[in-house]
């Protein structure tokens, strides 16, 4: 199988401090990898640097061929979409408007067309992103006026309403209570479903070993495990970093 | 040489009050995170006081609104004529007062101001975004502009001196000694400054909470209070540097509150952080003015165009270019809100009424009410562009009127000097402002917010100097001639006697060819609200970096907004110059945007319907020749209400006039159903559609909200159901 | 000895709309130590909050020495009563001097900084350096010597080893006890190092998803660690799910310890 996304010994620094600090992975055709690591490892400077939103050296390569340099709107052009941990939706235009500029990729010919009237609207896929999530009837409310959990997930929806192939997700879990999470999980195995590849940044763990196909553990620069969620389950070096029991060669 | 060296010192002196207000506008910013574009207002505000003092030992009362000239009003209705008092203008405090005893009642006011400034405006709005705080600010600084004016008239006003102002002779030239006294004066307080941020405590929580404040507050810092003492202390330092520099700048409205903009420059250079910087960047403006002033006298090789005049603008250009965003941020969590962009749907029949209703007034009413009509539609259309750039897209752009004074010019030249015909001449001159519009947003592409005003304001001020002024090169001095505009033999200029002509200027042809204008323009920016460049450009307006992610291209979205804004402003500034067949670039001053901006943000800057609202709020509108006849006449306290109601707007209803009104027809008339129903017996609570349709209710509520969905079971339980 | 110093009860608070935190009621009494558990996102973080007065309490009451903590307006009542919070980037003004960090401590009138020089002498060589270039051990110790500064009634520190070298948190945990023991000052530490963390408390809660989920002496929590490994890993969550892992009773009981 290829890799839709991959990425070589990225790092990103800030100054002196290196936010993200040589990360490779690989992102599979139709599969939902889990990123975990702790706190400050660099999950969310990883995202922001594959997708345009800060400089970083290495390498990174999508869907075959590089991003380097690429600003953000054409990298989700290209079909990599992402969603934001403090969510970032537009909060004051419905969740079908929402939709709409993202399923869009708007040319000035297109936009002139649109003006007047006469071109083929976004529609069709909008309505099917929705169907699939569940979201019909909050279509024309406004974000701002959703519950936690729906905001999150039209935050999901609007991430995979362009052509997208893959998504980043970091952190769609925080902020949610049990329900809301168990919720979500099932949508996300509804994306993989509909063909998309996922990568999941959560802190939640129940969640990622839930609905990962497959999980990459760094802690602070190195890949410390990879594998199927019950092997990262099993794993010792993982339950030490992660949650400080006795914390490695103790 | 000398003369170089002396035309320098003597710059010191405007130098002097740049580098003062710097001082000022960092104070406050380093204090609470807010640009006070109405500092220089401040300090035009107390000069005046002082030399109330001085002269005639006058107290000025701010224009209060009268309730009792409006009951006065009312009785006038039903011929009944009273007498009811009326506020007094001023306070006689007794003789003309000593200057030290005027010094100490001018600087109490400055102090009083800065604090109210921060007590009942920035403080509530701390929380809000940017665009509310830069919109509150234009709002203060129109407000005691024009306060002054209506106490004052705008005449200038000779300000005795405190300095003495004997020659002193540097290096074989002789410059008045009070530059020297105002330079040592500005230099110790900056040290003064400088030594109370870095030494006592009361600096260093002021710095720790500029840093972040919610680190402060964890520490028992109230940041609240630090920023009352520090607007205070600007409040002061502002009337400081009017008082002592006025008889060298000359004072008059208008020119001490603009001094703000070379003021700003240098606060920009500064990061709105260093004090020394802000100062010597002030001092270099001011002598550097001077400078240019000289040379372009002296040296033939250098254009008269009134170069010093352009000095801010490039600073300002420059700092920001080089630096980008360019204001530190506070680290406090914003949780206010941009207006709400409800959506204005066509509804033919109710358009097509009012469309007739209109022509009618237009082709029967009156002279004044066809007058106020046109003036009311044609303000409408200015407020359009702001309603795209600022409502739509949520950049600032304070330099409207100046981007439709340079169509109408454009249009003089083409239609009048050059002979365009009628559809051609007003195009071009509108793609010409489009063109300026868009150099104007290219700052955009890097800063938002305050930054954004700032140069949009250094901008509108230039091209005023530039172009617009007596020696600019539009030559504004002289009245302009447009030739009345016609299609296929059909005048409908303002002096055209086709249809009803009454010999009045503007003609009702004139009339009915602006409401269709105005038609035009009003369905074409609803559409812009529905389609798809529309909502990208409220995406970007939402978050600009989650519009990037989800594929907008930015700086088109930017662009494209900037363009047809100044489109449209270009569109009101051919009318404007169609109105009477001639006009005077002097209209389109730098003042005037800021009036337009408050009037379009008063009538609601994210509605389409706003703009109507917006229209008739301009000098000489329906709206405003409604309350003239009904109450009393505005005059001069024009400017000063829309300065006032401008701040409560952004306080209390940022969406303005239209959604005020929405939500008030919608509680009326969902009253009226409901009596209806109780009187016919019939128990239905059910809402009718329209309710809904005149303004929807937002659902967001204070407090906590049920959080899961009830849906999360429904969806889960059908899920097993499912499966 | 045991004098309430903070009582919780009922607590929901969180940001915007919405809770994060629901239904937590908990206390600290002076000499206690007491840690705050649970995975990121729980909400260990915004009840620090709501305990300054910085994030909104939605509802329920916080009462510390005998006062409702205020609305947000007037948060910073909160810190001139004696409660010291160390948030998790530890509320250090980079572009103000060590000195004049410490200066910025709370209920010190005479500015007499001396004291955290000698909890920390390391500091002292640094007193003029911006808090901004100290490594991340060093501003770890001017935020607790700021704290400790202050003479607490009740200290707070959000994840004191995130970020930080573990040489370095292995020798400043102790430090909290310290502070316990020897001022009676009531501690409560967030921390996602659960084992270090319960080797310095007497009592601990666990938060899960803004929810209470168990509570307990800490020599207890550490003898049946996966208790907390459960709440960390959301067994819940599995046991909910039975369509995605295959038995999840068999996965509760694998999870944890081996």
């Amino acid at each position: 199988m290829k890799p839709v996304l991959h990425t070589e010994d990225l790092t990103v620094a800030f100054g002196g401090v290196k936010a993200c600090n040589g990360i490779s992975l690989d992102v599979y055709e139709g599969e939902l990898l889990g990123l975990i690591g702790p706190n400050g490892a660099g999950k969310t400077t990883f995202i922001n640097a594959v997708t345009g939103f800060v400089p970083w050296s290495g390498e990174v390569q999508f869907d075959g061929s590089s991003l380097k340099g690429l600003p953000p709107h054409r990298i989700a052009h290209r079909g990599l979409s992402r969603t934001w941990q403090s969510l970032e939706l537009f909060g004051d235009i419905s969740v079908r408007a929402n939709l709409e500029v993202a399923a869009t990729k708007l040319t000035p010919m297109m936009a002139i067309r649109d003006y007047f009237g006469s071109s083929e609207r976004v529609a069709e896929r909008v309505d099917e992103t929705l169907a699939v999530l569940e979201m019909e009837d909050i279509v024309d409310e406004r974000p701002d006026d959703l519950s936690m959990g729906y905001r999150k997930l039209v935050g999901v929806a609007r991430a995979l309403v362009a052509q997208t192939k893959l998504v980043l997700l970091d952190e769609p879990a925080a902020g949610l209570d049990r329900n809301e999470t168990t919720w979500l999980a099932e949508r996300l195995r509804q994306v993989i479903d509909f063909g998309i590849s996922v990568l999941l940044v959560d802190h939640d763990m129940g969640l990622v070993l839930n609905v990962s196909d497959r999980i990459h553990v760094i802690d602070f620069g190195k890949t410390i495990a990879i594998g199927s969620p019950s092997e990262i389950r099993d794993n010792e070096a993982v339950i030490g970093a992660y949650l400080g029991a006795g914390g490695g060669d103790e | 040489m000398e003369t170089y060296l002396q035309f320098m010192l003597l710059g010191l002196g405007s130098g002097v009050i740049f580098a003062g207000l710097a001082l000022g506008l960092v104070l406050t910013y380093r204090a609470s995170g807010v640009v006070n574009f109405a500092h220089g207002a401040i300090a035009m505000y107390s000069t005046y006081i002082f030399s109330s003092l001085v002269d005639d030992g006058q107290y000025p009362i701010p224009p209060l609104p009268n309730l009792l000239s409006m009951i006065e009003a009312v009785l006038g209705w039903f011929g009944i004529q009273v007498d009811l008092p009326d506020i007094p203008p001023f306070v006689q405090l007794g003789d003309p007062w000593s200057w030290p005893m005027a010094l100490i009642g001018a600087l109490a006011t400055a102090g009083l101001l800065g604090f109210l400034f921060h007590y009942l405006v920035f403080r509530p709005l701390r929380y809000q975004p940017p665009l509310s705080k830069v919109v509150a600010s234009v709002g203060l600084m129109l407000m005691l502009q024009a306060a002054i004016v209506v106490r004052f008239s705008n005449r200038p006003r000779n300000v005795a001196g405190l300095l003495p102002q004997d020659g002193v002779d540097v290096l074989g030239t002789t410059v008045p000694a009070d530059r020297f006294y105002l330079l040592a004066a500005i230099l110790v307080a900056t040290a003064l400054l400088y030594l109370v941020f870095q030494r006592t405590k009361f600096g260093i929580k002021t710095r720790a909470a500029a840093e972040n404040e919610q680190f402060a507050t964890l520490l028992g810092i109230s940041a609240d209070r630090i920023a009352a003492v520090n607007w205070i202390l600007a409040g002061i330092l502002a009337g400081l540097v009017g008082i002592l520099a006025a008889p060298i700048t000359g004072l008059n409205p208008l020119n001490m509150t603009l001094f703000i903009i070379p003021a700003l420059g240098a606060a920009l250079v500064a990061r709105f952080q260093s004090f020394w910087i802000a100062v010597w960047v002030g001092l270099a403006i001011g002598a550097g003015q001077s400078l240019l002033q000289i040379m372009e006298i002296r040296l033939p090789w250098i254009p008269d165009i009134n170069l010093s005049q352009g000095l801010p603008l490039v600073v300002i250009a420059v700092a920001m270019m080089a630096r980008g965003q360019v204001l530190p941020s506070r680290g406090a969590i914003e949780r206010g809100r941009l207006p709400m962009a409800l959506p204005t749907r066509i509804r033919p029949r109710l358009m097509t009424f009012w469309i007739l209703f209109a022509a009618a007034i237009l082709i029967w009413a009156p002279f004044v009410w066809r007058q106020a009509t046109i003036n009311t539609l044609i303000g409408a259309v200015l407020a359009l562009s702001l309603i795209v750039v600022t409502g739509f897209s949520g950049h600032i752009s304070l330099a409207q009127l100046s981007l439709a004074g340079i169509a109408a010019f454009m249009l003089s030249s083409l239609a009048t000097d050059a002979g365009w015909p009628f559809p051609l001449a007003p195009i071009f001159a509108a793609l010409v402002a489009t063109g300026f519009g868009i150099v104007i947003g290219v700052p955009a592409l890097r800063v938002r917010g305050a930054s954004l005003a700032i140069i949009t304001l250094a901008a509108g001020v230039a091209i005023e100097v530039f172009l617009f002024k007596s020696d600019g090169w539009f030559a504004g001095d002289s009245t302009r001639h447009v030739a009345d505009p016609s299609l296929f033999g059909i005048e409908f200029g303002p002096n055209s006697p086709f249809f009803f002509g009454d010999g009045k200027v503007p003609s009702p042809a004139f009339g009915l060819f602006v409401l269709f204008m105005f038609t035009l323009a009003f369905v074409a920016v609803i559409r812009l609200r529905q389609s798809m460049l529309g909502e990208q450009m409220l995406a970007l307006r939402a978050n600009e970096r989650a519009a990037a992610a989800a594929g907008v291209n930015v700086t088109s979205i930017k662009l494209a907004a900037f363009g047809i804004a100044s489109f449209l402003a270009g569109i009101g500034g051919t009318l404007t110059a169609y109105k009477f067949g001639t006009f005077n670039m002097a209209s389109f001053g730098v003042l005037g945007s800021l009036s337009v901006f408050a009037f379009s943000y008063l009538g609601g800057i994210a509605t389409v319907s706003g703009s109507l609202y917006a229209g008739s709020l301009f000098p000489e509108s329906i709206g405003t020749l409604a309350f003239e006849k009904l109450f009393f006449p505005l005059g001069r306290y024009e400017a000063y209400l829309a300065g006032l109601f401008l701040i409560v707007t952004t306080l209390v209803q940022p969406e303005g006039i239209d959604v005020f009104d929405r939500r008030e027809r919608r509680r009326i008339g969902w009253g009226f159903v409901l009596l209806w129903r109780k009187a016919t017996g019939n128990p239905d609570r059910t809402k009718p559609d329209w309710v809904e349709r005149i303004y929807p209710e937002p659902k967001h509520k204070k407090g906590m909200r049920p959080s899961p969905p009830a849906t999360v079971d429904a969806a889960t339980t059908h899920e097993d159901g499912g499966s | 000895m045991s004098e309430r110093v903070l009582t919780i009860e009922e607590m929901a608070a969180g940001y915007d709309n919405v809770a994060v935190v629901r239904d937590v009621t908990m206390h600290v009494d002076r000499g206690e130590v007491v840690a705050l558990l649970g995975p990121n996102g729980a909400g260990k973080t915004t009840t620090l909050g709501a305990i300054s007065g910085i994030v909104r309490l939605f509802g329920g009451s916080i009462n510390i020495l005998g006062q409702d903590v205020p609305k947000l307006r007037s948060a910073y009542l909160v810190g001139q009563w004696g409660v010291v919070h160390v948030p998790e980037k530890r509320g250090l003004f980079f572009q103000l001097t060590v000195e004049e960090n410490l200066k910025l401590a709370p209920r010190l009138e005479s500015g007499n900084t001396d004291e955290a020089y000698e909890l920390f002498p390391a500091l002292k060589a640094l007193r003029n350096r911006m808090a901004g270039t100290l490594s991340g051990g060093e501003q770890q110790m001017l935020a607790l010597g700021r704290g400790l500064l202050a003479q607490p009634d009740l200290l707070m520190v959000d994840e004191m080893s995130l970020g930080l070298a573990p040489v370095i948190y292995e020798e400043l945990m102790p430090l909290v006890r310290k502070v316990a023991d020897e001022t009676n000052a009531a501690v409560l530490l967030v921390e996602q190092h659960t084992d270090l963390a319960l080797a310095q408390a007497d009592r601990a809660y666990v938060l899960s998803h803004g929810d209470l989920v168990l509570q307990g002496k800490a020599s207890d929590l550490l003898r049946d660690r996966h208790l907390i490994d459960e709440a960390y890993l959301g067994a819940e969550a599995l046991d909910q799910d039975p369509a995605v892992a295959g038995s999840p009773a068999a996965d509760e009981a694998e999870a944890p310890g081996e």
